[in-house]
């Protein structure tokens, strides 16, 4: 499956740079087009899209959401066991491997290393074979900190 | 629509620059699945029969396994393939790290090379659009050096398989690295790579892999990662060693069950067997002509895999692995950091030597992943050489001066330096031990420990017969990948397949050697066990926690929406199986010439150690072997018409 652009598309580009895969082809001002092999899935285009023009692949159109909307991964190292499978099927690398944590077993785990880099397609919670991530609104970090 | 499978393999031919996809056939994958079984189908119907090895005729292949991307667990293993320089015969290797899922994650299930470029190149893969660029400022540099280079140049989503000098020298003994030291070593493919001047391939892919129920796929990840998390506190590396004596004096064992391996590598890695196999025979010592006897556990000390644990900084997961038996390592306060040795580079270089100095070790390890050399290999290589030493064959004129005498490790480091730069001795060296002994001659053939010119793994064949046969059967011939009786205990086939036989839980070690029935019926499953592991990506160490509790069968069914039961896989191991002894065939190969060496079947047997006084009746072993694929039990010949279709 994979998303579609629809007729409403005005041309601004949006998606097209934020595809991670490549996958939107389309000149300026004139409607754009996803390649389906290309497509994962990953939602950015409708996520960034100021007219709603994007499908998702099961038909819905996808609601542009405000970048505070947007989720993030929060893992928990208690449940990771480390495998790295979300680390390779991050779509914008925006995942890494962390320092070893001392002891006898000095095993590293994963973390979000760039978060603003990050476009909350949750794939590497999708991923997940033991459900080790969670996804939250990323505005909710302040919130965390604070 | 089909499932776990990408469809489509990326043809390239390295003489004209064409790239061009490819559909698989209809059939293929249910048949043969993808990885090594995809290969098998795509080699033996393509290299034309008698191709030069390090010709421009011979493919290349880079392929992932039908499980690699889904969210299964230990199915992070690449394969390279190829007609192997080193064999003539089919010639495979697989490697963990991270290079696999990247393979698919591009669209497709493998990368086939054919011809030979006149320039170095490098193929750069980004989701599924690929070219050949120049690789001229690369070739020259160590296999660490290249990687970081084209990584730098790439981005943080690339990953890349290289060769090293070994593998530019056509060095037949070298492999193809990833992960800064990963070694797709068996084989001699990276002569192959060095031959089309292809000096790497890099991937960047995100596409996605698709799965017919991947809820149901994690369900069983869960249920497996149960298994892998169990961890109790256990022994210490001296107490290892303690256990492989005892086993050693005992005249009874106990079938294996792997959850008690699973634990050894959890918390050492596969060094966890480094004196403890010493000890009960399993690890062949002085080019094995030695054993426990010479080179007892205080000569072994230093390689207690306590010593090792303490300079490990961080333990290394391939990709999908929860069980993590890798290490990185800090040898020297202050130095760089090395990958962990494994067990069969420290035994090579070790006690095969007769070395015992674990700082050479570090070394020679890390020399040899930056070359691009087979470890196995090339420590098989030098303890032939030091052999000859020994016996008058090689004097110091040979040797450029060197003094190759046993556990001189300075003069084992000098030595690996003048193979992997092909200068004097080192030149008729390093091609392997088959080669060395028909270029020194003086009759040193008897002392070239290896079979179909693989040098042998460091798992002796008389301490666990089930060696001797895989090493000698195998269409890789000199393999401990793929089968043992040890192996057999630790699949636990019965336990999904009823009419495979149950090992009893204690037996006299001599039934051990006694050629039966069911001998020949657990080789035969082991192989097709392998070979589907092989095409779908599976790591050995994964499924050594047994078939009740790595799911393999389901995970398929699963990824790919099939119905089939334990035995209709096993059925497929078999066609792949047969394709590659039908590979052999075609290219000239009499699979009775792959025995394994005299030596390493006991004949004639030694006089003190573990293994004193056994021998394995290797010649009828290998004739039931054949007899359970249906092939010619004399020659090892599968019948014409399954070498045609492969079955």
């Amino acid at each position: 499956m994979a998303h579609l652009i629809t007729d409403s598309c005005n041309g601004c580009g949006a998606c097209l740079r934020m595809c991670p895969t490549g996958a939107i082809r389309g000149v300026r001002k004139s409607l754009h087009v996803i390649d389906p092999p290309l497509c994962i899935d990953c939602g950015a285009c409708g996520r960034v899209c100021p007219v709603e023009a994007v499908r998702d692949e099961s038909g819905s159109l996808c609601p542009k959401m405000k970048y505070a909307e947007w989720l993030e991964p929060v893992f928990d190292p208690g449940i990771c066991t480390p495998c790295r499978i979300c680390v390779d099927t991050c779509p914008v690398n925006c995942l890494d491997i962390g320092e070893p944590l001392a002891g006898a077993e000095p095993r590293a785990y994963p973390f979000l290393r760039d978060p603003k880099r990050c476009i909350g397609c949750s794939l590497c919670s999708k991923d997940c074979p033991v459900d080790a991530i969670s996804m939250r609104p990323r505005g909710s970090r302040a919130e965390r900190a604070a | 629509m089909t499932f776990a499978s990408m469809g489509k393999i990326l043809n390239v031919d390295l003489s004209t620059g064409e790239i061009r996809p490819e559909a698989i056939p209809d059939g293929i994958c249910r048949k043969y699945l993808t990885g090594t079984g995809l290969a098998a189908w795509l080699l033996h119907e393509r290299i034309p029969a008698g191709a030069d090895p390090l010709g421009p005729d011979n493919i290349l292949g880079f392929v992932a396994g039908l499980l690699t991307a889904t969210p299964s667990y230990f199915t992070g293993r690449w394969s390279a393939v190829g007609k192997s320089p080193l064999t003539g015969a089919w010639g495979d290797a697989n490697c963990g790290g991270s290079l696999a899922p990247a393979i698919k994650r591009n669209g497709f299930d493998g990368i086939f090379f054919r011809g030979a470029s006149g320039a170095p190149v490098y193929l750069y893969v980004k989701n599924g659009r690929a070219e050949l660029r120049d690789a001229s400022r690369l070739w020259g540099k160590d296999t660490v050096e290249a990687e970081g280079m084209l990584l730098a140049e790439h981005g943080a989503g690339a990953r890349a398989a290289v060769i090293g000098p070994a593998g530019e020298r056509l060095s037949l003994i070298s492999g193809i690295s990833n992960d800064r030291g990963r070694m797709a070593a068996r084989s001699g493919l990276g002569a192959v790579m060095g031959s089309k001047r292809l000096k790497a391939v890099v991937l960047d892919g995100k596409l996605r892999v698709p799965v017919h129920d991947a809820a149901a796929m994690k369900r069983l990840s869960r249920s497996c990662n149960r298994w892998v998390q169990f961890q109790p506190p256990f022994l210490s590396g001296r107490a290892m060693a303690y256990l492989g004596a005892l086993m050693r004096i005992l005249p009874t064992q106990m079938a294996l069950d792997g959850m008690l391996y699973k634990i050894f590598l959890r918390k050492w890695g596969t060094t966890s067997m480094n004196q403890m196999s010493v000890e009960m025979g399993d690890a062949p010592v002085m080019n094995w002509k030695g054993s426990s006897a010479d080179w007892g556990m205080s000569r072994s000390a230093s390689f207690n895999p306590d010593n090792i644990k303490a300079v490990e900084t961080a333990k290394y997961h391939c990709y999908a692995c929860p069980l993590g038996c890798g290490g990185i390592c800090i040898p020297k306060p202050g130095g760089g950091e090395t990958h962990k040795p494994e067990y069969e580079t420290v035994l090579a270089l070790g006690g095969q030597c007769m070395n015992a100095d674990l700082d050479s070790i570090f070394h020679m390890n890390e020399m040899l992943n930056r070359a691009g050399m087979d470890s196995i290999s090339a420590g098989g290589t030098v303890s032939f050489a030091m052999e000859c030493w020994e016996r008058g064959i090689l004097t110091k004129a040979d040797t450029d001066g060197l003094e190759l005498t046993w556990g001189n490790s300075a003069a084992m480091a000098a030595l690996l330096e003048k193979m992997i730069r092909r200068e004097g001795i080192g030149d008729i060296l390093a091609d392997g031990v088959r080669k060395a002994a028909e270029r020194i001659g003086r009759g040193s053939g008897q002392y070239a420990m290896h079979a179909g010119g693989q040098e042998l793994p460091m798992h002796d064949g008389r301490n666990d017969p089930g060696f001797a046969v895989h090493y000698s059967v195998e269409p890789t011939p000199g393999r401990h990948t793929l089968g043992a009786q040890m192996y057999y205990e630790m699949f636990r086939l019965w336990k999904r397949v009823r009419r495979l036989p149950k090992p009893a839980p204690f037996y006299f070690k001599g039934s051990k050697y006694r050629a039966d029935e069911e001998k020949a019926v657990a080789a035969a499953a082991c192989s097709r066990y392998m070979a589907l592991a092989n095409g779908a990506g599976l790591c050995l160490f994964g499924l050594f926690l047994g078939a009740s509790r790595i799911p393999v069968f389901e995970w398929l069914n699963a990824a790919t929406g099939w119905n089939r039961t334990p035995e209709d896989y096993l059925a497929a191991g078999e066609r792949i199986q047969t394709l590659k002894q039908a590979f052999n065939v075609k290219h000239g190969i009499d699979p009775r010439a792959n025995r394994v060496c005299d030596r390493a079947a006991g004949i004639p047997a030694q006089k003190e150690g573990a293994n004193a006084r056994r021998a394995v009746a290797i010649a009828k072993m290998m004739s039931d072997y054949w007899r359970q694929f249906g092939w010619d039990p004399e020659t090892g010949v599968p019948p014409v018409e399954d070498r045609r279709s492969g079955r």
